[in-house]
């Protein structure tokens, strides 16, 4: 499923693959970006300046519907949420660029599994950081609110969450990816365009899917307990 | 009729049934927010907001039967 061919061992062990190598590049182009645009801050932004404010605003604004705006909640859970909604997005765009799948070193890192995957545990394991930061111990209360037989399914709903946010994401990015290559292979030239136009929308909607409902899941578990 | 054959036809039907019920029921999803968007065109944010999340749970589904089907597909 998927498999991806190991460009070389990292330490001896760790398998280093075209999409690792892809998502370090995002990486290192987000944190260069960043640190130029934020390197001299001004009271009136320069160019680069007002593209990060005016991102972070939007993005504010956007996880402020849901958590409630200028909340400790969205302060504490901004800087997460933004990082994630910000490497998704670029991550699935990378696809579109002429060459991702071709070279063995550039693939689009969202169209594995084992990414969104880690991608996912990322999310489970911040979910409940949060719930545990907001009501200490008392977020474990949360599991047997508001009977105690629920606590099977509540266990059950906390698991499938993270699996359903990683097979979403992947099962959104390769299957736009396949379908693009049978267009090709059926009329190489100008078919694919179709679905290409349509992976700019999906792309960004996946992004925006992904954080939304994981900011509705953050708002659950750090919501006022009864 | 051999194996692969057999697994072939297994995909098809796995992505063709998966896709059924869930396309229902987004077409139920859609045409329900239209009509609140058009009865209430001041909520149409909250409404769209709350339509793409629907849409999204909804298409789990058929990614769940598009992924068995790939699974499939890698086993001929």
């Amino acid at each position: 499923m998927g498999e991806s061919e190991v460009l070389f061992k990292l330490f001896g062990v760790l398998d280093v693959t075209g999409e690792v190598v892809t998502s370090w590049v995002i990486i290192a182009l987000v944190v260069l970006f960043a640190f130029i645009g934020t390197k001299k801050l001004k009271d009136t932004p320069g160019f680069l300046q007002n593209i990060l404010e005016v991102a972070i605003i939007k993005l504010e604004n956007f996880f402020g519907d849901t958590l409630g705006k200028k909340s400790k909640r969205l302060k504490m859970c901004f800087p997460f949420l933004a990082t994630m909604f910000i490497f998704i997005i670029i991550s699935n765009y990378s696809g579109l660029i002429p060459g991702a799948g071709e070279f063995s070193w550039f693939h689009a890192p969202t169209s594995s599994l084992s990414v969104t995957a880690g991608l996912g545990i990322v999310t489970f394991c911040a979910l409940h950081f949060f719930g545990f930061r907001t009501h200490k111990i008392h977020y474990l209360k949360h599991f047997v609110l508001p009977v105690f037989f629920m606590l099977p399914f509540l266990i059950i709903d906390e698991i499938v969450r993270p699996v359903s946010l990683a097979l979403r994401l992947y099962g959104n990015v390769f299957g736009e990816e396949m379908v693009t290559e049978q267009l090709y292979e059926i009329i190489p030239i100008g078919a694919p365009i179709i679905m290409m136009v349509l992976s700019l929308l999906f792309c960004a909607l996946q992004a925006i899917v992904f954080t939304m409902l994981t900011s509705i899941y953050i708002f659950e578990a750090t919501e006022e307990l009864e | 009729m051999d194996s692969s054959a057999m697994i072939a036809i297994a995909a098809a039907i796995a992505i063709a049934v998966s896709t059924i019920g869930p396309s229902m029921a987004q077409g139920k999803t859609a045409a329900a927010a239209m009509e609140s968007i058009a009865r209430q065109p001041e909520a149409a944010n909250n409404i769209r907001s709350t339509l793409i999340i629907a849409l999204a749970l909804i298409e789990a589904l058929t990614i769940y039967g598009l992924l068995i089907a790939f699974m499939l597909i890698s086993r001929i």
